[in-house]
């Protein structure tokens, strides 16, 4: 199962003192179940903002926002915090792994949020982590990974729940080069092996050329 | 995992801040125990008093004397059914002494009657031997066993003692000889006391103040109920009403209480500070609550951002501060019941035995202790929880992105 996104007439603006500030101007976007979309543009915007508001991080201000068939702009706090256990998992670009956690706590962390037995949620998250390839590595702590281990640490978080969506917002930012190409197959291996929609925000040219299609985002408005 | 493993190793995470953290509830309770310890014990020294024992004193303040005919107006006395009033009486007068080589050393001194009293407290222990020899001796001396020790007097001494109430005619100190030592059964028994002849005071008193006492102590018959002691403390005063000087007659308790009330406003204030180490303690926690939790508000934003709920992310900070409190507690409970216990006990129950007889931790106050720092460092983490689960998960999210 895979999600489809729709945003119709999203805006999103942000209160600076008197002033109102916007984001985002009337975006509307279509992101096919299945697909893998990378969104580009310059600092400020609104990359960011348009994920939040696709992952359920926030509401716009104007528009609807429906992944999955569910329309997320008008949920509450606890509903969008249960719209995102079930079908989004977010990988960010400093890996916010929990340090006192082994690869395996952190992967399996989610999980607390269903009703798994512990020996199920143990065998889940090595499951996840055997996809991004860290076999071996399951009682290791954040400091003792590479870079690019500690953001696969990440994505096998982001899946383990089996989401509908993965967002990733500058997932090779804090990486070199070989370990961003290890990141972007491990993306391209979830959108095409197991069918999860992919929204990536990105800098890198390189890294947005790994989706299907690029999306450019300009002063808050979707080329 | 689960949310308490999570919240352990939180704890654990900033070796440094915890066990200055722990330090701090610990340091907290131990003062708590101890000033706890202190108010209870207080109350301990009535509570341990006797009911079948009246004080008669004068009626409008302690201070002033009372004749001593009236002892034996006391012992003549019969109640309703013939038998006598009292089984024992007895008397003593303050006497202030001090050893004029240790002016610091602070013990009780009373001019007594001599077996009488020892009749009257029949928890002092002394040897036949000893009372024979203080009988023989007007100035000779019974003193307590503790104090003895203390100051270090044998059977024999001569001990010198003058008193800023009564100075003596030849402005000498009152010389004495220690002529036995008495030892207390029970808890109760002060063994600080330096008991001697009343006689010997009397005779040092100008002609116009002889013949006067402190108070009289006296005992009902065996057997006596609640009821027949308070109709006896009723008859003497009675007996005294229409003299030349009334008298108050209470059971020991009843005196005992009013004489430590005239401080009871200092272990007021003491209950009181007990309290405000602990909130004190509170705010240190709360302080270290809040470092904590705002290092980590990525964590706790990227947990929110996973699906954990406002209600699950303060549950964590609260457990944590729940936890810091607990270790704390229980390093803080071991520390009192070590330190007051066998530290401070046996000097309170050896050097302050009146004021406190039965200096001892309790496991109601140990118990209460723990309980209080409990819910301190709960309530510290207050702040913290509703800060990170109200915080505005784009904001917090910036600092992650």
């Amino acid at each position: 199962m895979s999600a489809s996104i729709e945003l119709r007439g999203v805006c999103k603006e942000y209160l600076r003192g008197a002033a109102t500030l916007p984001i985002l101007e009337g975006v509307d976007m279509d992101v096919p179940a299945g697909a893998f979309q990378a969104l580009m543009g310059p600092s400020g915007s609104g990359k960011s903002t348009l994920l939040n508001l696709i992952a359920g991080l926030d509401r716009p201000t104007r528009g609807q926002v429906t992944v999955a068939g569910t329309p997320i702009h008008g949920l509450g706090d606890g509903a969008l915090a249960d719209f995102r256990a079930r079908h989004v998992g977010i990988v960010f670009q400093a890996y916010n792994l929990i340090p006192v956690l082994t690869a395996r706590e952190n992967v399996e962390l989610p999980l607390l949020l269903g009703s798994l037995p512990r020996a199920e949620r143990r065998k889940r998250a090595e499951t996840a982590l055997r996809i991004v390839g860290l076999e071996g590595r399951y009682d290791h702590l954040p400091r003792q990974l590479s870079g690019g281990q500690e953001q696969r640490v990440a994505i096998a978080r982001a899946i383990v729940c089996d989401p509908d969506l993965v967002i990733a917002d500058e997932p090779t930012g804090d990486l070199d080069k070989k370990s961003a190409e290890e990141v972007l197959l491990l993306f391209r291996k979830l959108n095409r092996e197991l069918g999860k929609t992919i929204v990536m925000v990105t800098h890198d040219p390189a890294a947005a050329e790994a989706a299907d299609t690029v999306r450019r985002l300009d002063k808050g408005v979707l080329q | 995992m689960t949310l308490f493993r999570l919240a352990l190793r939180n704890a654990l995470r900033n070796k440094v801040r915890l066990t200055l953290a722990v330090a701090g509830v610990a340091v907290a309770l131990l003062a708590f125990v101890t000033l706890r310890t202190a108010v209870g014990s207080w109350d301990s020294a009535a509570a341990l008093a006797r009911r079948d024992r009246l004080v008669t004193r004068q009626k409008m303040t302690f201070i002033m004397p009372l004749p001593k005919r009236y002892v034996a107006d006391l012992r003549a006395t019969r109640s309703a059914s013939g038998a006598s009033l009292v089984a024992e009486a007895s008397f003593a007068s303050w006497f202030g002494g001090r050893d004029p080589a240790r002016p610091n050393a602070f013990f009780a001194s009373y001019a007594i009657e001599g077996k009488s009293y020892f009749d009257v407290y029949d928890e002092m222990h002394v040897d036949l031997a000893d009372v024979r020899a203080f009988e023989d001796d007007r100035s000779g001396a019974i003193v307590g066993a503790s104090l003895a020790r203390d100051m270090g007097w044998k059977r024999g001494d001569r001990v010198l003692l003058e008193s800023p109430i009564y100075p003596s005619p030849d402005r000498l100190p009152f010389a004495f000889t220690v002529r036995g030592f008495y030892e207390s059964a029970g808890r109760s028994g002060d063994e600080k006391l330096f008991l001697f002849h009343w006689e010997r005071l009397d005779a040092a008193l100008p002609t116009s103040q002889r013949g006067t006492i402190g108070w009289i102590v006296s005992r009902t018959p065996a057997g006596a109920s609640t009821d027949d002691v308070a109709a006896a403390a009723r008859t003497i005063d009675a007996m005294f009403a229409e003299r030349e000087t009334e008298t108050l007659t209470q059971d020991e308790r009843a005196f005992t209480t009013g004489f430590l009330g005239m401080a009871s406003a200092v272990m007021d204030v003491l209950s009181i500070l007990s309290f405000v180490v602990l909130g004190i303690q509170g705010l240190v926690l709360a302080n270290a609550m809040g470092m904590s939790v705002r290092e980590r508000s990525r964590e706790y934003a990227s947990l929110r951002s996973m699906g954990f709920s406002r209600r699950w992310v303060a549950r964590l900070v609260l457990t944590e501060a729940a936890l810091v409190g607990a270790l704390g507690a229980v390093v803080g409970a071991f520390v009192a019941w070590l330190a007051v216990g066998r530290g401070l006990a046996p000097f309170f129950e050896r050097d302050l035995s009146f004021f406190f007889p039965v200096f001892r931790v309790t496991p109601g106050t140990l118990a209460l202790a723990v309980g209080v720092a409990l819910v301190t460092a709960i309530a510290s983490g207050v702040t913290p929880a509703i800060g990170t689960a109200r915080a505005r998960l784009t904001e917090a999210m910036r600092r992650v992105a």
